[in-house]
């Protein structure tokens, strides 16, 4: 057992862990952070992406033990219970969710894609987007919502620049 | 769907590291971004008693080293795609890492680790073969270097002796009338893929002097093409014969027959990636003349 310390979503916690943990299984039963979803466990679904010192990273291929002092955020961070972050709410009017299963992990591999684009003040092609979530599997949607969303999450963004 | 027990150490020095696996030998491995060793221990294929965390030494970066392109084995792969060095004398390289995973894997992702796992469809092992890159491998005992057409023996087996780590690849910088181009089939973008194949050439006077081609794919680690190396040698850049190219190498090989696709459907595959490669690298060498 090693002793780390994690700040998970603004909060830290000094914990004890076996090496052969998982973040994302450390992140769900030490931290009761059940927003993180293990589809596959072999890095191939996306969906326990959270984001490891501010850029995404696949929870599930990285150990907690390699973790220590870092600042983790999951998708509780986004928009609480509310589910009110600008991705969240376009995910939600432009159906880009049935299930919900893959949707933490494409919220949190998107939110940075969508705040990159509004910072550089342009709307991504569809190809860019596509690009930007190859890496999560989604079984219900067949992804037109999901790019659908990103598009209206980037709009209300650039709209709101430009007020 | 959970790694077995292992043994966790942070390296804090190179020396350091190497001391760890000396001492650990066939029980020890070297982490860095994980994103192959991980998925292989979690499915249990790999049970290390010993991991060595390596993420924060200095083994990074992309620069020319005398008459070689040095990338060193932390470089994570987002890197390639910015890096002026690799755009200007390697656009098979540059055209290859388009095919690497997904953002999240090339963010994390290393040179080091990609070489050392050697998936037998991995980009960077098919990229290092086509340009006779070096692996120099360090361990207490020493350096030593090992050409990549040696280095990488079947799926998943490389020729690092317990002990060793990969701390560097070494690409020759070829001369200034050359390019190349790659081109890699999967199912799914981002996915290992079906099929690859790379090009580089060296021309003059419109004709291709000396060429290189490897293939992913055909076998169980990537493979040169000497026989079609060898055809287009003094051929035209603006009629290179890359369509009998293509059939006279798909008839050459013998690939594997799976649930991906079929050997028949493989080797018809590998026939036209080979013909549009090299179109596309002669085009390339076109523009450039």
């Amino acid at each position: 057992m090693i002793d780390i310390t994690l700040e998970v979503n603004g909060a830290s916690k000094t914990l004890s862990v076996e090496p052969r943990r998982l973040l994302a299984d450390v992140l769900r039963h030490e931290f009761g952070m059940s927003g993180v979803h293990i589809g596959c466990a072999h890095g191939a679904c996306g969906c326990c992406t959270v984001h490891l010192d501010g850029t995404p990273r696949l929870s599930c291929l990285t150990f907690a033990v390699q973790c220590d002092g870092a600042s983790i955020r999951t998708v509780e961070s986004l928009g609480g219970s509310e589910a009110d972050h600008v991705l969240q709410q376009a995910f939600k009017s432009e159906h880009g969710l049935q299930c919900g299963y893959c949707t933490p992990g494409f919220l949190m591999t998107l939110a940075p894609f969508v705040e990159e684009m509004v910072a550089q003040k342009r709307m991504p092609e569809e190809g860019e987007i596509r690009e930007a979530m190859s890496g999560n599997i989604c079984r219900c949607t067949g992804y037109q919502g999901i790019v659908a969303a990103v598009r209206k999450a980037v709009t209300v963004g650039l709209d709101a620049g430009a007020a | 769907m959970r790694p077995a027990s292992f043994e966790y150490h942070r390296a804090t020095s190179l020396d350091h590291a190497l001391e760890l696996l000396h001492e650990f030998g066939e029980e020890g491995r070297p982490i860095a971004g994980g994103q192959s060793l991980v998925p292989m221990m979690n499915f249990r294929l790999a049970r290390p008693g010993h991991l060595v965390d390596i993420n924060r030494l200095p083994l990074g970066g992309i620069e020319i080293d005398g008459q070689v392109l040095r990338i060193g084995a932390l470089t994570r792969h987002e890197a390639y795609f910015n890096d002026p060095l690799i755009a200007r004398h390697f656009p098979a390289f540059l055209d290859a890492v388009h095919y690497i995973g997904h953002p999240t894997i090339r963010r994390n992702g290393s040179i080091g680790g990609s070489i050392s796992h050697a998936d037998p469809t991995a980009e960077l092992p098919a990229v290092a073969v086509l340009h006779d890159a070096d692996i120099v491998v360090r361990s207490v005992q020493g350096t030593r270097k090992i050409k990549a057409v040696e280095f990488f023996l079947s799926a998943y087996v490389t020729a690092i002796e317990p002990g060793e780590m990969v701390v560097a690849l070494e690409f020759p910088l070829p001369p200034s009338a050359s390019t190349g181009s790659f081109i890699e089939q999967s199912e799914r973008s981002g996915d290992f893929g079906t099929a690859s194949i790379g090009i580089t050439l060296q021309f003059a006077g419109g004709k291709i002097g000396k060429a290189a081609m490897v293939c992913s794919g055909a076998d169980l680690f990537p493979i040169r093409a000497p026989e079609i190396e060898e055809f287009l040698v003094g051929k035209a850049l603006a009629d290179p014969g890359a369509a009998e190219a293509g059939r006279i190498f798909a008839a050459s090989i013998d690939p594997v027959d799976d649930h991906i696709a079929s050997a028949d459907y493989r080797r018809g595959l590998i026939a036209e990636l080979t013909r549009r490669a090299i179109e596309a690298a002669c085009t390339r060498a076109l523009d450039k003349s």
